[in-house]
């Protein structure tokens, strides 16, 4: 029985666009994007002074908005919501660390710079470093070498 | 060939599409081009090319043709080809794919790189999408890493390994050395994933559980120490150091110390301390809070601690972020039973909860309330519970008026308040009851005797008030039908004195009759109560003479029949009318299903009325008896009463106690015999009833019972009383005598036909009365199968 205390976090637009989807367990492409429907529904119809947390299926889902986006991830039954909650702000605090006052088009643009991101501050659905320091660190480390890299090679980044 | 295009601009233009098939085929187009540029191995572009391809997959287009493009950048020694190859590889690739197969290679070797941002990307691709196979192979890699010394690279192979031990749990055994070490780190990124390894070992091996425990101090000793540390910058959240570490720890904790006096003992203080300095202005706080809280009562907590505990949850309630609200109000929930008298302290404030705006906290409240009713609170509770039902959302109403039910059944202070009780119920959301209300409700009426004639009024006035809530009106029929003679006197000490006519009564049961809003069940109800009051009212008996007469040739077949039915007892059985329309006796309360205990099959007899083998009125007085009580139990339908033979009284068949059927068809195995001489049915005292079939087609069974006395003395008043389920019609034939003779000498026989126009499963219920050796006695039993014929 595989299960990691944190299922899914997606990222999606008040119009329900996909912006970000990291998947901590294996699910056919099929199931995914059920998944992500079913997400989208249920969170969007969310009225607004109710909390953050609702039930679906087996899992408790918790999410919050900031801004435009909606991030929105999957616990197991036995998981602490109020720390999910941190979890979720914690990477916005990533993401505005690194992007300077982060907005909705930044992860558009860059999504390939929010999982690296993601990628540093969670790893088989667990927290893997709890220091926002720490995880800048890596980061602008990362990016040094992949320049290093692309001026070794004379090519233009993306 | 259109030339590449960079990421940026590929997103601009498509987001800039005004329609979705523009969107399409810009995507298709690009997708095409990268398609060829993969095939020609094309060097410069090819992480762009993939780049482009994942965001293209994020909308939802196909991308598998970039599964093998991953896996030849995850093999490049560029690190930003390998960045994104890997990201692609965590992105396309799962298990099933065998292109993962492929990839293991690259990883083990990059696992071993001497940058450790490339052992990064390894280890994190392998934590995400690495199936049981890739983990077997490079677990033993893994083990390295554990050891290795830098702490980056550690704290990611610690949740790798994690990983590995959830995809295939005997690995655990190889990690389970390097864990225990690994909690002496100082980095809190590895002691957090040593945390977690350690957690996820225990929950899958016992041994290595009950191993575990001498960590009890150890962790304590971390947990200490973050709690009572200065500010720390590097880990602070709202005051809190590192709340992420702390919750872990408190986890680990939890599942140490269940079940364990020792353990739990040596986690006591400490809990203590965290439960009692931890500030919970932020969220932060606050999930270490909850944490300490589920953990105390989890383990072998002091009662001091749990009382700590619930009185975090208590504050929680007043807390005005309604995360922390709904989040106590969950944890309460658990543990209501266990800690009743602690969580009954804030009943207070769970009940001011049910006015919150949020449903799913309402709800919460709601089931917490209901949970803490006791015969104490019962009053003032109950007046909160029932303002909460008239303002509720409406999905949660049929869960309050059925909580209100239970807790009034359970703890009503008086008969008269549990009716009112009822009764308020009915009028807010009459709607949302279940079926069963209206039987019960009328069960407790008729035994409040010395409020019939308030109830009958306070009824009486709902129902002139509003005819629309079906439950409230058939009981208020049922009433008025019923006690009508006493809505009629008028003076009634518990209310106002109103005086209320004939008339008046009579009104507003044809308004019943001939509303649209009445169901079909609510309208035989009010023409039962109308002839019911024939015998109560003295004045308008041709009014009511006429009504019966006119529903004669209702559509409604139900109504139809009541109708004819009544119309003849006017007629023909007129001399009866009085003995079959009065009071009836207090219902007694059998089970939830709404069996009926054999005393009171005597209470209903009605005494000395003979009536020859016609289906009439005392029939009709036992269907709506046996509309109310379910006699058959359970989700079968309720029987019809057999249909008399000219000795004995029309009743409705007894249900004994389970224990008192003779279920002997039931243990017989079905192996179709035909057997000539029939079943036994009932065996007891010398007396056999035998169940012989003599004929069988598609829609009727011909029985025999046959009855013999193996005893030394006659069997006298032998009679045979026969129930059914409601849509078989049942025909007994006169038995051939009332007495069994001894030795054996000769058998009674009764013939019953069953007739089974919609194929039903056929079951009868048999009720066996007999006189032997000076004592009377009464069985019942139960056939569930009928024997095949000799001839089939």
């Amino acid at each position: 029985m595989y299960g990691s205390s944190m299922r899914f976090l997606l990222l999606f637009s008040r119009q329900g666009k996909l912006r970000l989807q990291k998947w901590f367990t294996p699910l056919p492409e099929r199931e995914r994007k059920k998944i992500v429907r079913d997400m989208t529904t249920l969170v969007l119809a969310r009225k607004p002074r109710t909390c953050n947390f609702l039930h679906w299926k087996d899992l408790k889902i918790v999410y919050k908005r900031y801004a435009s986006l909606y991030f929105c991830c999957a616990l197991e039954e036995q998981e602490n919501e109020l720390l999910a909650l941190e979890i979720l702000h914690r990477y916005v605090e990533l993401l505005d660390k690194y992007f300077g006052n982060v907005c909705e088009l930044d992860i558009i643009f860059n999504f390939e710079k929010a999982y690296f991101i993601l990628d540093e501050f969670l790893m088989g659905g667990e927290v893997q470093e709890t220091s926002k320091q720490s995880i800048a660190n890596s980061i602008e480390a990362s990016d040094m070498l992949q320049e290093t890299m692309e001026e070794y090679m004379s090519k233009p980044a993306f | 060939m259109s030339p590449s295009v960079r990421l940026q601009e590929l997103i601009r233009v498509i987001r800039s599409a005004r329609t979705q098939c523009e969107e399409r085929g810009v995507i298709q187009r690009e997708c095409a081009a990268i398609r060829e540029q993969f095939r020609q191995n094309d060097n410069g572009g090819r992480s762009h090319n993939l780049a482009k391809l994942l965001y293209v997959h994020m909308l939802g287009y196909p991308a598998h043709f970039g599964q093998m493009e991953c896996v030849r950048l995850i093999a490049s020694p560029r690190y930003s080809e390998k960045r994104i190859g890997y990201l692609g590889a965590m992105m396309l690739l799962d298990e099933k794919q065998d292109a993962s197969l492929l990839i293991t290679n690259s990883i083990k070797n990059d696992l071993s790189h001497s940058s450790q941002y490339v052992q990064s990307l390894a280890l994190c691709t392998l934590a995400c999408m690495g199936s049981a196979e890739m983990c077997r192979d490079l677990a033993p890699e893994i083990e390295r890493l554990l050891k290795a010394s830098n702490s980056y690279i550690k704290k990611k192979a610690t949740l790798c390994a994690v990983h590995i031990i959830r995809k295939v749990p005997e690995l655990g055994e190889m990690f389970t050395p390097s864990a225990h070490s690994l909690l002496s780190e100082k980095n809190h990124g590895v002691l957090h994933g040593a945390v977690v390894l350690i957690t996820e070992l225990c929950e899958r091996n016992t041994q290595t559980l009950d191993n575990f425990r001498k960590a009890v101090p150890e962790l304590v000793q971390i947990m200490k120490g973050l709690v009572m540390s200065g500010y720390s910058p590097e880990h602070n959240v709202a005051g809190i150091s590192d709340p992420f570490l702390q919750v872990r720890i408190l986890r680990l904790l939890r599942i140490l110390g269940r079940n364990n006096d020792r353990a739990s003992d040596a986690m006591n203080d400490l809990l203590a301390q965290v439960a009692t300095n931890t500030d919970s202005t932020k969220t932060a706080g606050s999930a270490v809070l909850y944490e300490t809280v589920l953990t105390v009562m989890d383990i072998r907590s002091e009662s001091g601690l749990r009382v700590l505990a619930v009185n975090i949850l208590g504050r929680f309630l007043l807390n005005n972020d309604r995360n922390i609200r709904y989040i106590s109000m969950t944890s309460l929930l658990k543990i209501v039973q266990t800690d009743h008298n602690a969580v009954q302290r804030h009943r207070g404030t769970i009940v001011d909860c049910l006015k919150d705006q949020d449903a799913s906290v309402q709800r919460r409240a709601l089931e917490l309330s209901l949970a803490l009713v006791s015969s104490v609170n019962i009053r003032s509770l109950m007046k909160e519970l029932l303002l909460f039902l008239s303002t509720c959302p409406p999905e949660l109403r049929a869960h309050a008026a059925s909580g209100i039910f239970i807790a009034a059944e359970k703890y009503a202070p008086s008969q008269r308040w549990h009716i009112d009780t009822i009764l308020h119920v009915l009028t807010t959301a009459g709607s949302d009851v279940r079926d069963e209300t209206v039987p019960n409700l009328i069960q407790l009426i008729t035994s409040a005797s010395e409020l019939h004639c308030y109830t009958v009024h306070k009824l009486y006035r709902a129902l002139v008030t509003d005819i629309s809530q079906q439950p409230l009106v058939q009981v208020a029929c049922w009433c008025i039908g019923e006690y009508g003679d006493l809505l009629l006197k008028g003076d009634c000490e518990e209310t106002e004195p109103v005086q209320v006519t004939e008339d008046d009564v009579l009104d507003a049961l044809e308004t019943v009759l001939q509303s649209h809003m009445s169901s079909p069940a609510t309208r035989a109800f009010a023409l039962t109560a109308t002839m019911k009051l024939s015998t109560r009212i003295t004045e308008n008996v041709d009014r009511i003479r006429s009504i019966v007469s006119i529903y004669g040739s209702c559509i409604d077949v139900e109504l139809q029949q009541r109708a004819v039915e009544y119309n003849a007892l006017f007629r023909k059985y007129d001399h009866m009318r009085a003995a079959v329309l009065e009071r009836m006796p207090v219902i007694d309360k059998g089970q939830t299903n709404g069996e009926m205990s054999a005393n009171n099959i005597k209470d209903l007899e009605q005494t000395d009325v003979k009536i020859p083998e016609v289906p009439l009125p005392s029939n009709q007085l036992c269907l709506e008896v046996c509309d109310l009580l379910d006699l058959l139990g359970g989700s079968e339908e309720p029987l019809q009463p057999s249909q008399a033979p000219p000795s004995s009284v029309p009743t409705p068949s007894s249900t004994g106690t389970g224990q008192d059927l003779l279920d002997l068809l039931g243990g017989v195995c079905p192996a179709p015999v035909p057997v000539v001489t029939g079943v036994t049915v009932y065996e007891k005292n010398g007396l056999t009833v035998t169940l012989q079939c003599d004929q069988r087609t598609e829609t009727s069974v011909t029985v025999s019972l046959l009855a013999s006395n193996s005893t030394d003395s006659d069997i006298t008043s032998f009679s045979l009383q026969a129930a059914v389920p409601k849509s078989v019609q049942l025909q007994m034939k006169a038995p051939s005598g009332d007495v069994v003779p001894a030795h054996g000498a000769g058998q009674v026989t009764q013939t019953v036909i069953l007739m089974n126009p919609n194929k039903v499963n056929l079951k009868m219920r048999v009720r066996v009365s007999y006189s032997s050796q000076g004592s009377f006695c009464q069985d019942t039993a139960q056939i569930d199968s009928f024997p095949t014929t000799a001839w089939s």
